[in-house]
C-alpha cells in the first residue's frame, strides 16, 4: 500500500497552528517546573544566616517543593481530566505567586517549608502535568518535536533564573527576591492562558463514556457505536450528560470515584508497568550526578570558576539536545521504535557515568560535561514523549499523575544515598560508579522488556488483523461506520495489552501514539 | 605602743609577702611563652628570658617571604639559615631591614657554622609599634638574597564586598569570624570618619552581641533607615586589634513593591489580551458552533470519524487506504 505522507486536513489533533503557540505556553510551565527549585539555592545562604540553621535544614526547602511537585501529580492529573488543562495551570501560576509572597514575609524555616514546599510545589506540579498533557492534544504528528522543545524549557530558565536570582538577591536581599520572584511566577498564569481547550468531542475522561453509557467505571476505551461524530457536532457531547451522569456519582464507593477520575486499570497495562519498572530505577541514578559535579571537579583540583562553568556547559549542551531529540524521534524510522531510543539513551547515560572516574584534567571533565548534557538531554526530551506513545493521550494525564507520584522516592532518595556514598568511602568515583550501574541496568532493562512487549503487540495485532480481513469482507461498503471497530474491540477487549493500537508497516509516514 | 610595733610588723610582713608574690609572677611572666606562629617555636635555653625564633632556609634565587601572626608583644628572634652558596667562602655580610630602611648597626659578617651553613640571626623586641616587614638580606660575591618576615595582627580574609539588604522593621545578623581566638571583640558603627562603638547593654532593644571564640554576630533589631551603613567588627589581640567591616543597606518596604506591580499589571494585560484575542477571533469565525468547552476552543479535524480515543484516527487512514 505504500507510504502516505501526513495528509494536510490533518489528523484529529491539530498539530500545528495554534499548537506551537500552546508549546511555548508549554515551554514556560515547564520551564518554571524543573529550574525553581533548583535556582532557589542562590538564596539559602543567607537565610541560613538570618535564621540560625544549619545548609542540611535549609536545603530541605528545595527538596520538599520538588517532591510535593512529584507527589501532586495525581491531584493535578484528576483536575486536569475534569476541567482541562487552562483553569489548572492558571491556577497553578496564582498558587506559586501567593506562595512566594507570604514566604517572603516568614520569620523562621518551618514557614519557609509550608509557604515555599507545600504551596509552591502544588502549584509546580499544577503546572508540570498540564502542560505535558495538553501537547499530547494537540499534536500527533509532530508530537517528539513538540515535546522536546516544551522540554528545552527547564535548561534555558535555569541558565536565566540563575543569574537571575543572584541580581535580585544583590539588590533586594532575599525577601524582596522572594516578592519578585511570586511576581514573575504569575508569569505561569499567562503560559496558562496560552492554553486553548479543544473541542474534539472526545470525553476526556474514563468517568464521561462510563456516565454515557451508564457502565461500570475503570474500563477502557468502552466504544460507543452509536455516537457518529462530524465536526458541526457539539463538542463534548458526552459532557452533555454529565448532569444525569452526576447522580450515579454519589451512590458511588470513594474507590470507584477515584478510579473514576484516576485512570488505575493502567496498572493492567502491560507496556505501562514496564515503563513505571525502567523509570523508578533510573531516576536513582538521574539527578546525583549533576548535583555532584562541582564539587568532584574542585575535588581534582579545578578552581571555583572553572567548575562552575562545567554546569553551564552542561545546560547548553542539554539546551540544544532537546529539541534534537525531538526532531531525531519524529523521523519515520525512529518514530516506530521510540522506546529503543528511550532505552538506548539511559544505557548510554550509565556509560557516560561509568567512564566518569577515568576523565583527567579540566578537558577530560568537559569532555564528560558535553556527553552528560547530550544525554541527559535525550532522556529528558523522550521522557514523557515514550509514555504517551504508550498509553495514548487520553489516558496521559493519568498515567503521568501515576508515574510522577512513584517517581517522587527515588527522586528524592538518589542525591542523599549518593551523598552518603562520597562520604563513606571519601572518593566520588563510587558515586559515578553507582549511577552509571543503577541507569546502565535500566536501559538494559527497559530495552528488553520493550523488545518482548512490541513481538507481544506484534503477535497481538495479526490475529486481530486477521480477524478484521474477515469481518472486512462483509462490510466493504460501511467505511464511516462504527460496527468493524467495534467488532475489533470486542476481539480485543480481552487481552489487556490491547489497550494500545497498532503501528503497521503500511502506514509507514503516519504516526501513531500506540505502537504494536 | 607594743601593739603598734605589732601591727607594725605583721604590716611589713604582708607587704614582703605581697612583694615576694609580685616578683613570682613577673618571673612566672617573663617565662612565658604565649604566640604561637607559623614556624617552629620553642624556648633557647642560653637566653634568660623567653624569646620565639624562626628559621628559614635560602637557597639560591628565590625569593622567600614568611607570614608570622603576632598576638601579643613580645621578643621575637628571626634567623636566616643560608646554605649551598657557591665558591663556599669563609664569612658573609649580612644586614637587617626594617619595612624597606635599613636598620642602623645592624651590619655584620657571619661566619660558617658548620661545613656548608650560615646563620644570621637578630633578636627584636616588638611592641605594638613594631609590627611591619623585616628582612635580612646578605651578599656574597656580587648578589644579595633577601628574606621576608611579615609581623602582623591576624586578619580577617573574607570579601566583604557586597552589601547586606534588608528591610525597615526587619532585623538582620552580620557576622565575622577569624582563625585564632582573640581576647574579645568589638563592634563600631562607622559615622563618616569616625567610629562609634555599639554597646549591646546598654541599648538591648536595638542591638544583641554574641561572642563565641572565633566567631561573632551582631543582631540588629527594628531597623530604621538611619541604621544602614559600614559597620566594623574589631578581634582584640593583646598586641593590636584586627579589623573587617560589612556594609549593610536598608530598604523600605516600597522598594519590592515597585516591580512586583509592574510584572503583575503586564500578566493581568497579557491575560486579557489572549483571552480577549480569542473571544474575537472565535466570534468572527465560528457562526453555528456552540461547544461545551465555551466558546473559546480550538477545532479539531475536518474528517468524520468515530471513535472513543484519539486512537482509532489511524485504523480510519488504514481502511481509507485499503478501499
Amino acid at each position: 500500500m505504500g507510504v502516505v505522507g501526513p495528509s494536510p486536513s490533518g489528523s484529529s489533533p491539530p498539530d500545528g497552528g495554534w499548537g506551537w503557540v500552546v508549546v511555548f505556553g508549554a515551554f514556560i510551565s515547564i520551564g518554571f517546573s524543573y529550574a525553581f527549585p533548583k535556582a532557589l539555592t542562590i538564596y539559602f545562604k543567607e537565610i541560613q544566616r538570618d535564621f540560625g540553621v544549619s545548609y542540611s535544614q535549609i536545603a530541605w526547602v528545595s527538596s520538599i517543593m520538588l517532591a510535593v511537585m512529584y507527589a501532586g501529580g495525581p491531584i493535578s492529573s484528576i483536575l486536569v481530566n475534569r476541567y482541562g488543562s487552562r483553569p489548572v495551570v492558571i491556577t497553578g501560576g496564582v498558587m506559586c505567586g501567593v506562595a512566594m509572597v507570604t514566604a517572603s514575609f516568614g520569620s523562621s524555616i518551618t514557614h519557609l517549608y509550608m509557604c515555599v514546599g507545600i504551596i509552591g510545589g502544588v502549584g509546580l506540579s499544577f503546572n508540570l502535568q498540564p502542560s505535558l498533557t495538553i501537547i499530547g492534544k494537540y499534536f500527533q504528528v509532530k508530537r517528539p518535536i513538540a515535546n522536546g522543545l516544551a522540554m528545552a524549557g527547564s535548561p534555558v530558565f535555569l541558565c536565566t533564573l540563575a543569574p537571575l536570582n543572584q541580581f535580585l538577591f544583590d539588590r533586594f536581599g532575599w525577601r524582596g527576591g522572594f516578592v519578585i520572584l511570586g511576581a514573575m511566577l504569575l508569569n505561569c498564569c499567562v503560559a496558562g492562558a496560552l492554553m486553548r481547550p479543544l473541542c474534539d468531542g472526545r470525553p476526556t475522561s474514563v468517568c464521561q463514556a462510563a456516565w454515557s453509557v451508564g457502565g461500570a467505571p475503570a474500563v477502557p476505551l468502552k466504544p460507543l457505536p452509536d455516537r457518529v461524530r462530524t465536526p458541526e457536532a457539539p463538542c463534548g457531547g458526552g459532557d452533555k450528560e454529565r448532569p444525569s451522569g452526576r447522580a450515579p456519582l454519589r451512590g458511588r464507593s470513594c474507590a470507584e470515584s477515584l478510579s473514576c477520575f484516576l485512570d488505575l486499570s493502567l496498572f493492567g497495562h502491560r507496556g505501562f508497568v514496564i515503563y513505571l519498572m525502567g523509570n523508578v530505577l533510573m531516576f536513582f541514578g538521574f539527578f546525583a550526578p549533576m548535583i555532584f559535579l562541582a564539587p568532584y571537579a574542585k575535588h581534582r583540583g579545578v578552581d571555583e570558576y572553572s567548575a562552575a562553568s562545567l554546569l553551564s556547559v552542561l545546560a547548553i549542551v542539554d539546551m540544544l539536545a532537546r529539541p534534537g531529540t525531538g526532531l531525531l524521534a519524529n523521523t519515520r524510522l525512529v518514530r516506530r521504535r521510540v522506546q529503543y531510543l528511550f532505552s538506548f539513551a539511559v544505557a548510554y547515560n550509565g556509560v557516560c557515568h561509568l567512564l566518569c572516574p577515568l576523565a583527567s584534567g579540566y578537558w577530560g571533565l568537559v569532555a564528560y560535561a558535553v556527553c552528560y548534557g547530550v544525554v541527559y538531554g535525550m532522556v529528558c526530551a523522550l521522557l514523557f514523549e515514550c509514555l504517551m506513545d504508550l498509553v495514548g493521550p487520553g489516558r496521559f494525564s493519568s498515567a503521568v499523575g501515576l508515574v510522577t507520584i512513584l517517581e517522587c522516592c527515588p527522586v528524592l532518595l538518589g542525591p542523599p544515598i549518593a551523598g552518603a556514598l562520597v562520604d563513606m568511602f571519601a572518593d566520588y568515583s563510587y558515586l559515578f560508579y553507582m549511577c552509571g550501574a543503577v541507569m546502565l541496568t535500566a536501559g538494559l532493562f527497559l530495552f528488553t522488556m520493550n523488545y518482548w512487549n512490541y513481538r507481544q503487540l506484534n503477535r497481538a495485532k495479526h490475529t486481530q488483523d486477521r480477524t478484521s480481513e474477515l469481518g472486512e469482507r462483509t462490510v466493504q461498503h460501511g467505511v464511516q461506520s462504527g460496527h468493524p471497530r467495534a467488532d475489533h474491540k470486542a476481539a480485543g477487549v480481552g487481552d489487556p495489552g490491547l489497550g494500545q493500537e497498532t503501528g503497521t508497516l503500511q502506514v509507514k509516514a503516519e504516526t501513531e501514539d500506540n505502537i504494536v | 605602743m607594743l601593739r603598734f610595733g605589732q601591727v607594725l610588723r605583721s604590716y611589713c610582713r604582708s607587704l614582703l609577702s605581697s612583694a615576694v608574690n609580685a616578683m613570682n609572677f613577673l618571673l612566672i611572666f617573663l617565662y612565658w611563652q604565649g604566640v604561637s606562629t607559623v614556624a617552629n617555636s620553642a624556648v633557647t635555653p642560653e637566653t634568660d628570658y623567653a624569646v620565639t625564633y624562626h628559621e628559614t632556609i635560602v637557597s639560591k634565587g628565590h625569593v622567600i617571604v614568611q607570614e608570622l601572626e603576632i598576638l601579643k608583644p613580645q621578643k621575637i628572634e628571626l634567623s636566616c639559615i643560608i646554605s649551598d652558596i657557591p665558591n663556599n667562602p669563609t664569612h658573609i655580610i649580612g644586614y637587617w631591614k626594617k619595612n624597606g630602611n635599613e636598620i642602623e648597626n645592624s651590619k655584620q659578617t657571619v661566619y660558617k657554622v658548620d661545613k656548608q651553613r650560615f646563620i644570621f640571626k637578630r633578636i627584636f623586641n616588638i611592641q605594638v609599634n613594631d609590627l611591619g616587614n623585616y628582612s635580612c638580606i646578605f651578599s656574597y660575591l656580587d648578589k644579595q638574597e633577601q628574606v621576608t618576615f611579615l609581623l602582623k595582627v591576624p586578619v580577617m580574609k573574607d570579601k566583604r564586598d557586597k552589601p547586606i539588604v534588608s528591610y525597615v522593621g526587619d532585623s538582620v545578623v552580620l557576622d565575622c569570624k577569624i582563625k585564632r581566638m582573640p581576647n574579645t571583640w568589638q563592634w563600631y558603627k562607622s559615622n563618616g570618619t569616625e567610629k562609634v562603638l555599639i554597646n549591646a547593654t546598654a541599648d538591648p532593644m536595638n542591638y544583641k552581641i554574641l561572642l563565641e571564640k572565633n566567631v561573632t554576630k551582631l543582631t540588629v533589631l527594628n531597623l530604621t533607615e538611619e541604621d544602614a551603613g559600614k559597620y566594623i567588627c574589631s578581634a582584640v589581640f593583646e598586641i593590636k586589634s584586627s579589623e573587617s567591616h560589612v556594609y549593610l543597606k536598608v530598604l523600605s518596604l516600597i522598594e519590592p513593591l515597585k516591580p512586583f506591580i509592574g510584572i503583575t499589571i503586564e500578566v493581568v494585560i497579557l491575560v486579557t489580551l489572549i483571552l480577549l484575542y480569542e473571544r474575537y477571533g472565535r466570534s468572527r469565525n465560528d457562526s453555528s458552533v456552540v461547544t461545551e468547552n465555551g466558546p473559546n476552543c480550538e477545532p479539531t479535524d475536518k474528517l468524520t470519524q468515530d471513535d472513543s480515543s484519539g486512537t482509532d484516527g489511524r485504523r480510519t487512514r488504514q481502511r481509507n487506504l485499503v478501499h
